[in-house]
C-alpha cells in the first residue's frame, strides 16, 4: 500500500461478512481505493450495498473481515477497541440520518459529549460546545433538548458535535433521509461549506443521486458491496 | 473522562429515574441496616460483659475448687484422673485461706458460702440465695450501692439487699426501706419431727424433718445489681455478714453434693475465691495454688475462648445479615440491566463518539457504587434508629422488672465506616455484569437500534 501524503484514506482488498448463525452475508468485498484529502465524496448505490458499512468501517466503528484501511498513515483496521474510540473521539466526526442525539441532554450538552470523553473541563466543554453550535446558527438553541427542535435543527446540532473536536474526516451517512428537500439542501450545503472553509475532508453517504453529483468531487458507485464504479465530477 | 465528571454523569443517570433509583437503593438501606443491627448487636453484647467484666475485676478472680467439687461443676479432668486425685483430696479450710493469702499478688480470698433462705418484707416473699460476704468485701467497690451503706463489723445484724430482689418485693421507694427491719427465714434439721414409728413416711420423703427459723435483720444497703454479671462470684440478692450468718440455724451444705463428702469426715469449703491486685498474677497464683493440691478456674484463661465464642456469634449474626444484603445485590444487577437495555441507542451514541470501553463500564460502576454508597449511609442511619427504638422498648419492659438500663447495641466507628464501604463494595461487585455488558455493546448495532 502506498501511502501519498495527499491521501486521507486509503482501502485495499476490503471486505466484510456477517455471520447470521450458518448463512454468510458479504457485506462488502475487496474494496480498494484512496480518498484524497480535502475532498467531498460521494458513496452512492442502492439499499444493501454496502455504503453505511463502509462508513462503519471508515469511521472505527466496525472492523473489516479482511482487508487494511489506513487513514493518515494509521492503520485503523489493526487498531485495538480502545485505539479505534481513540480514533473516533479524535480524527472522524460522524453525522447519521436519524441524528441520533440524546434526548436527556439538551443541544449543547450533545454537542460537548466528544470533549467529556476527551477528558476537557466542564466550563471548557460548554465554551466549545456554545461556540460551535453558533456557526452553525443554533447559537440560540443551546438549552433546549431534541425534542424541543426540528429535524434540521436536529441534525445542525449532529454536525456540531461531528465539528466539535475539529476532525480532518467527516462522515456522513444519509445525513438528509429524514429531512424536507429544503432543509437537505442546506444541510449538505453546509457540509460543502465546512469541505471548502476548512479543508475537512467529508465522505457523504446518499441515495439522493441529485445532491451527491451536486457537491461532490468524486462519487463512488457501490452495488452488491462491491466497488462499481468511480466518477470524478471535478 | 474526568472523576468528577464520572459522579456528575452517573448521578444525572440515576436521577433521570428516581423511583426505580430509589426502590434499588432501599433495597441496600434495608440490607445495610439489617447487617449494621445484628452486628451491633453482637458487639453490644460483647462489650456489656467485657465491660462489666472489667468494671468487677472479675479477670482479677480465681476460684480454688477441691476435686469433688470441680467434678460435679463438671470443670474437671478426665473421669479417671479425678477418681485417682480423689483419694488425696485436700482440704480447702481457714488455714489454707491464710496460706492463699499471703501469696503475692493476692488481694482478698474469701470462701464462696451461700445458702437457701425466704425474705419477707411486709406481706411480701421470695425466695433466694443468701450470700455471706465480709464487711471489708462488703464495704470495697465490689459491691455497688445505689442508696445505704455496707454493714461495717462482721457481727453486724444487717444485710445488703439488691433493687431488684425489692422491686420483686413491690418496695416502690427504695430509700424508705433503709434501716427498716426485714424477715429472713431458714431451713435446719430438726431431729425432734423423726418419729421413729412413721419411718416409712419420712422415706418416701413426705415428711421431712425440717424446720423453719425466722430472723430478723436490719437493711444497711441497697446493691444495684449489673445487667451483666458474668459468673457469679459476686452476685446475689441478699448479702450477709459471716458472723451473724454463723448464729442462723441452717442446713450445714449450700449444696446437695456437699453430702457427700462428709462422710469421709472432710471439713473445710467446696469454693474460695482469689481476689488478685492485678490479672497479670492469675498464672503464678494458679501455679502456687495447683502446687498445694487444689483444681482452679480463672475466667482470664477462658477469654480467648469467649473471644472466639463472640467471632462465632458475629459470624452468625452478619450471615443472617447478609441475606437482605444478596437480595439487594440482585436487584442493582437487575435495576442495571433495565438501565443497558433502555440506554442501548446511548450507549451506542456513546462509542460512537469517542467513549472507551472503559469509560463506559466506568460509568456503571459509578452508578452502582453511588447506589452502595447511598444504601450504606441511609442503612446504617436505618439501622441505628431500628437499634435506638429495640433497645427503648426491651429497656422499658427489663427496667420495668428491676433491671438497670442496658445498651444492646454498640456502634464501634470501624462498623459505621465499614457498613457504608461494604454497600459500595457489594454493589460494584452486583455492577460487574451490567457494567461489562454494556461495554460490549456493538455501537453499530446500537445506533440502528430504536
Amino acid at each position: 500500500m502506498v501511502n501519498n501524503s495527499s491521501t486521507i484514506i486509503e482501502t485495499e482488498k476490503l471486505t466484510k461478512i456477517y455471520t447470521m448463525g450458518k448463512v454468510q452475508v458479504v457485506a462488502l468485498q475487496d474494496i480498494s481505493l484512496s480518498i484524497p484529502k480535502g475532498t467531498f465524496v460521494g458513496i452512492t448505490g442502492p439499499s444493501g450495498s454496502g455504503k453505511s458499512t463502509f462508513l462503519n468501517l471508515i469511521g472505527g466503528l466496525d472492523t473489516p473481515t479482511s482487508g487494511t484501511i489506513q487513514t493518515q498513515g494509521k492503520v485503523i483496521s489493526r487498531m485495538s477497541n480502545e485505539e479505534l474510540a481513540c480514533y473516533r473521539r479524535v480524527d472522524v466526526g460522524m453525522i447519521f440520518q436519524s441524528f441520533n442525539l440524546i434526548s436527556s441532554l439538551t443541544a449543547v450538552e450533545n454537542v460537548a459529549l466528544p470533549l467529556l470523553f476527551a477528558g476537557v473541563s466542564k466550563m471548557e466543554r460548554k465554551r466549545i460546545a456554545a461556540e460551535v453550535l453558533n456557526k452553525v446558527g443554533l447559537g440560540l438553541r443551546g438549552g433546549h433538548r431534541p425534542l424541543e427542535l426540528s429535524g434540521g435543527e436536529q441534525q445542525r446540532v449532529a454536525i456540531a458535535r461531528a465539528l466539535v473536536n475539529q476532525p480532518d474526516i467527516l462522515l456522513t451517512d444519509e445525513p438528509t433521509g429524514n429531512l424536507d428537500s429544503k432543509t437537505s439542501e442546506e444541510i449538505v450545503q453546509m457540509l460543502a461549506d465546512l469541505n471548502k472553509n476548512r479543508s475537512i475532508t467529508v465522505i457523504l453517504v446518499s441515495h439522493e443521486e441529485g445532491l451527491i453529483n451536486k457537491y461532490s468531487d468524486t462519487v463512488i458507485h457501490l452495488k452488491d458491496g462491491k466497488l462499481v464504479r468511480q466518477d470524478k465530477i471535478r | 473522562m474526568k472523576l468528577a465528571d464520572y459522579f456528575e454523569q452517573s448521578f444525572s443517570n440515576l436521577w433521570r429515574r428516581k423511583l426505580r433509583t430509589f426502590l434499588t437503593t432501599f433495597g441496600v438501606i434495608i440490607g445495610i441496616g439489617a447487617l449494621v443491627c445484628m452486628i451491633a448487636y453482637g458487639k453490644g453484647i460483647q462489650k456489656n460483659i467485657s465491660e462489666s467484666f472489667t468494671q468487677m475485676e472479675l479477670f482479677n478472680y480465681i476460684s480454688v475448687f477441691t476435686d469433688s467439687a470441680l467434678s460435679r461443676f463438671g470443670l474437671g479432668n478426665s473421669h479417671e484422673e479425678i477418681e485417682t486425685e480423689r483419694r488425696s483430696e485436700a482440704i480447702l479450710d481457714e488455714e489454707v485461706l491464710e496460706k492463699i493469702k499471703r501469696m503475692r499478688g493476692v488481694e482478698v480470698v474469701f470462701p464462696d458460702v451461700r445458702f437457701p433462705a425466704s425474705v419477707r418484707y411486709d406481706e411480701n416473699e421470695e425466695f433466694v440465695l443468701i450470700q455471706v460476704l465480709s464487711s471489708e468485701l462488703a464495704s470495697s467497690r465490689l459491691i455497688k450501692l445505689r442508696a445505704g451503706k455496707s454493714y461495717v463489723s462482721d457481727r453486724e445484724n444487717s444485710l445488703i439487699i439488691s433493687d431488684s430482689l425489692l422491686h420483686r418485693l413491690k418496695v416502690k421507694d427504695f430509700d424508705s426501706v433503709l434501716g427498716k427491719e426485714i424477715v429472713v427465714s431458714t431451713l435446719s434439721f430438726d431431729f425432734t419431727q423423726i418419729n421413729p414409728l412413721d419411718l416409712p413416711s419420712l422415706f418416701q420423703g413426705e415428711r421431712l424433718p425440717f424446720s423453719k427459723e425466722t430472723y430478723s435483720f436490719k437493711i444497711a444497703g441497697i446493691a444495684e445489681r449489673m445487667g451483666f454479671g458474668g459468673p457469679a462470684l459476686l452476685r446475689s440478692d441478699v448479702f450477709v455478714p459471716p458472723e451473724a450468718a454463723k448464729d442462723l440455724k441452717k442446713l450445714p451444705f449450700s449444696n446437695l453434693w456437699d453430702l457427700f463428702r462428709s462422710p469421709a469426715g472432710r471439713q473445710g469449703y467446696s469454693l474460695v475465691n482469689v481476689k488478685l491486685v492485678s490479672p497479670r498474677f492469675v498464672d503464678p497464683v494458679t501455679e502456687e495454688i495447683k502446687d498445694m493440691g487444689f483444681q482452679t478456674f480463672a475466667l482470664m484463661d477462658q477469654f480467648e475462648e469467649l473471644k472466639r465464642g463472640f467471632l462465632i456469634m458475629d459470624g452468625v449474626l452478619a450471615v443472617i445479615g447478609m441475606i437482605a444484603i444478596v437480595v439487594a445485590a440482585l436487584g442493582i444487577v437487575n435495576t442495571m440491566v433495565m438501565s443497558i437495555l433502555e440506554r442501548y441507542s446511548e450507549i451506542g451514541i456513546m462509542k460512537a463518539v469517542g467513549a472507551s470501553d472503559k469509560d463506559i463500564k466506568k460509568i456503571f460502576f459509578f452508578e452502582t457504587s453511588m447506589i452502595g454508597f447511598l444504601g450504606g449511609l441511609f442503612g446504617l442511619a436505618l439501622g441505628w434508629i431500628v437499634s435506638l427504638i429495640i433497645n427503648q422498648v426491651v429497656n422499658a419492659f427489663l427496667t420495668g422488672e428491676g433491671v438497670p438500663f442496658i445498651q444492646f447495641f454498640s456502634f464501634p466507628w470501624w462498623l459505621c465506616l465499614g457498613a457504608v464501604l461494604f454497600a459500595m463494595l457489594v454493589s460494584l461487585m452486583a455492577g460487574i455484569y451490567p457494567a461489562v455488558r454494556a461495554a460490549r455493546v456493538d455501537p453499530v448495532v446500537a445506533l440502528r437500534h430504536d
